[in-house]
């Protein structure tokens, strides 16, 4: 075990090491154009990393509060699209016309710019709140549904053909063989959605809300560069809670279907 | 990964086959009337859909005014009516989605290949790229366009962001995905490094790397609508935020169906070459 | 397990089956009135080449597919009956085992399914452990066995419902000669304990004769029953009996009969 942590952390080392040697180049390419090459705005353009990392510990609960809400919301909506696409999945594989009928449209609304949906939605809606969750919820929809699909059908034949000879009831056989089967599909569907929702949800709250990350956002990019410290504050969180939606699915997912062959140790198999 | 996957749901048909070969005729009029039903039902479903939306039923049932989502009808007429203008935007868009699609595409491969090269090190990097894959777009356009202007750079530039992380992920699972005896083989013909690379490594990832090219095209045109509708003067997006602000809600739809329309086409383009490019693949083998 | 008893009761019985496959231009006969009579207790393989069928008659017999033409009883039942009231346990050519349930609930599946107590489940499930020898691996998951291992994990789960017959379709296949060996002796021994008839598909000769009492030959296009082969070799069979002069002849026998095809 110990020396398993211990390859682990030689594995993040180099990733380690590049964040480091990309924070000193930020600093000194900060420090060039702002001492050196005196460009106009320089700060606003790459400001001091030490600078946001000050503004941090100073609005740090602001920050944290409007990044929740705009969390909690994306995950409200992605809750509800996970549930419905997974729904879908489960119709589509169960029922021959369901899928001819829904499969064609799955995969063509993967073709179209489901973010640009985003001003109509809030548009129809006008309300903040169900706008962000309805946008969530539709981003997470489509790949939740189209992966689960695949899961749900990853089955072997040979597996389903015992289930036949065990006489298993069609209930049955989804619930002990379809369902585990899809766990790997949800789950890759459900870490390409969850950015996704949070940027949708970032999205909504720039076009007009009371509460979020995208609101400070966008007010601090207007009141100019003597806030562009806090301004640049808000964009690392945003692309904070997008990796940290990431980090909760895939942790939920090792608790959920630990089973699955990247969650293997290299030493332990035979 | 494409491939045992594509394989599994082949076979899977075989049980379902199996128990419908009872009477040889019911199977073959089954099949039949299942090819006509693949069209047909998803065609009279997408009709059934807009007739329900024309006759306000969606309308009645969400309590909407037509102010608030247009008719199809309306829709089409001002579609029809601004279709000049319509199409010249979304060439607009369309170069933004290339452009940034292209650049960001390279930077991608770069970072796989150096990753390749060096994988102690370089794997690092695929790393750092992939967790770019998780920054939301909104927030990179306003840095882009205080680096780049408020023009057609700066959505190039969110678009090279956004499509960087799929590529540089895809090229390098492909990449490393090798099957070890062709390996071998080149090092049974003495091949220096240089060599290995140019004729097993980039030629085996090209299939990942179609994969990650299909995956950005839908990206791309996300990241330059997205970036158009805070700062720029023309293009899709730029038309669609503004005729939302002023409620012209059916030229907003136009814009969609138009973003649709393109999105559609590029992805096509895309699939095109990698039927041209990797013709060996299994994946497009009939 | 003797020639005389087997005799009496049949355990299995196949009446001019025939199997048709619908192609495109026309129909392939998978399987050409095919009748055999299986004794209870007795140990036969179906041998044959690929396409000869041999695999199609065994899912005839445990109702996975059903035949265009014949008649089949399993165990005095029809062959949907029998597989409703679960008198066989089936083993494919791969384990499929399921990857999110460890060795023991991959055993306990069937119980479950049929709604029998946990503890008797578990309790089951560690007499199967026991009788293939996998005792220690009970709370691994399937991934962490050798294919061997997995193979004998997919036997046991295939006995757990104390099945009569046991239909195994070349279970070993896809493992080396060495560890197909061993598991055809670890086959007999489980076999000489639980008793059960087994129908063992095969395209190995020598792990046919090994195994059986009576080997079927079929042979392709279309796929016929063309011989049967008795086999004498004494019981228990032992490692040094691959050696032996009677198991050569009963080999070179088998082949010549398919150089007569």
């Amino acid at each position: 075990m110990n020396e398993l942590s211990g390859l682990s952390r030689l594995r993040f080392l180099p990733a380690f090491l590049w964040a480091v040697a990309l924070i000193a180049l930020w600093e000194i390419a900060s420090w060039l154009l702002l001492e050196v090459l005196q460009v106009p705005m320089a700060q606003s353009k790459l400001p001091y990393i030490h600078e946001i990392v000050s503004t941090f510990g100073q609005y740090g609960n602001t920050l944290a509060n409007e990044g929740w809400v705009t969390l909690t919301n994306a995950a409200l909506g992605f809750a509800l699209g996970a549930a419905a696409g997974a729904s879908l999945a489960v119709l589509m594989s169960a029922s021959k016309w369901m899928e001819r009928l829904a499969f064609p449209y799955a995969v063509a609304s993967q073709m179209v710019p489901i973010l640009g949906l985003a001003p109509i939605v809030y548009g129809i809606v006008r309300d903040e709140q169900a706008a962000r969750i309805i946008i969530a919820a539709y981003i997470t929809f489509f790949p939740v549904s189209l992966n689960m699909l695949r899961g749900l059908r990853s089955a072997h034949p040979y597996a389903l053909e015992l289930m036949h000879s065990y006489a298993a009831k069609p209930w049955t056989i989804y619930w002990k063989l379809r369902f585990p089967a899809s766990l790997p599909g949800l789950f890759s569907g459900l870490k390409i959605a969850a950015p996704l929702a949070v940027t949708g949800a970032i999205l909504v709250e720039l076009m007009g809300a009371q509460h979020g990350i995208g609101v400070i956002m966008l007010r601090n990019l207007y009141y100019g560069p003597s806030h562009t410290y806090m301004f640049w504050s808000t964009v690392i969180v945003g692309a904070l809670l997008g990796v940290l939606s990431y980090l909760i699915i895939g942790w939920i997912e090792r608790l959920a279907a630990p089973w699955q062959p990247e969650f293997r140790s290299k030493g332990g198999g035979r | 990964m494409d491939g045992p996957l594509a394989a599994q749901v082949a076979t899977q048909e075989d049980p379902v086959t199996h128990q419908t070969i009872t009477a040889s005729q019911k199977a073959k009029r089954k099949a039949g009337d299942g090819k006509a039903s693949r069209i047909w039902l998803p065609l009279a479903g997408g009709v059934l859909f807009f007739v329900l939306w024309e006759l306000q039923i969606f309308h009645r049932i969400f309590d909407l005014k037509t102010y608030q989502l247009p008719l199809p009808s309306a829709i089409g007429t001002t579609l029809v009516k601004n279709f000049d203008l319509l199409v010249n935007y979304a060439g607009y868009t369309l170069t933004e989605a290339v452009l940034g699609m292209l650049i960001g595409s390279a930077l991608g491969f770069a970072v796989a290949l150096i990753a390749a090269i060096w994988p102690r090190w370089g794997s690092g990097g695929v790393m750092i790229v992939a967790s770019l894959n998780a920054v939301p777009i909104v927030a990179l356009a306003p840095i882009m366009n205080l680096w780049f202007g408020a023009d057609i750079g700066s959505r190039i530039a969110i678009v090279a962001f956004t499509t960087m992380a799929a590529m540089a992920i895809n090229a390098h699972k492909g990449m490393k995905m090798i099957d070890p005896l062709a390996l071998d083989l080149m090092h049974s013909y003495a091949a220096t490094k240089f060599e290995v690379f140019r004729y097993v490594r980039i030629t085996s990832s090209l299939p990942f790397v179609f994969t990650a090219l299909k995956i950005n095209t839908t990206a791309s045109m996300i990241g330059a609508i997205v970036g158009e509708f805070f700062f720029a003067s023309r293009g899709l997006g730029y038309l669609l935020s503004n005729s939302i602000k002023v409620a012209k809600m059916p030229l907003g739809w136009s814009c969609i169906v138009i973003a649709a329309a393109a999105g559609v086409l590029f992805y096509l383009v895309v699939e095109r070459l990698e039927k041209v490019f990797i013709k060996w693949h299994p994946s497009q083998r009939a | 397990m003797t020639e005389s008893t087997a005799a009496l009761v049949p355990e299995i019985e196949l009446e001019q089956i025939s199997m048709q496959y619908p192609a495109a231009f026309s129909d392939v006969l998978a399987l050409q009135d095919v009748s055999l009579s299986i004794a209870k207790g007795e140990f036969v393989s179906l041998l044959g080449p690929s396409g000869c069928g041999k695999t199609t008659l065994l899912r005839i017999m445990a109702d996975l597919i059903q035949p265009t033409g014949g008649r089949i009883e399993v165990a005095g039942k029809s062959a949907k009956e029998a597989r409703l009231a679960q008198r066989y346990g089936i083993v494919f050519q791969n384990p499929v085992l399921y990857d999110w349930r460890k060795v023991k609930q991959n055993i306990t599946l069937p119980l479950e399914l049929k709604g029998v107590k946990k503890s008797e489940r578990e309790a089951r499930a560690m007499e199967l452990l026991e009788l293939v020898g996998l005792q220690k691996f009970a709370d691994q998951y399937p991934w962490q066995l050798s294919g061997g291992m997995q193979q004998r994990v997919a036997i046991a789960r295939a006995l757990a419902m104390e099945p009569e017959i046991l239909l195994m379709d070349e279970p070993f296949s896809a493992l080396d000669e060495f560890s197909r060996e061993r598991l055809n002796e670890e086959l007999l021994s489980i076999w000489s304990k639980v008793g059960n008839t087994i129908v063992f598909v095969t395209h190995n000769i020598s792990e046919a004769v090994f195994l059986s009492d009576r080997v079927f030959v079929l042979s392709p296009h279309p796929g016929r029953l063309s011989a049967v082969a008795e086999i004498s070799l004494p019981r228990p069979r032992t490692k040094e009996m691959r050696n032996s002069e009677a198991f050569f002849r009963l080999i070179a026998q088998i082949r010549d009969s398919f150089e007569g095809v």
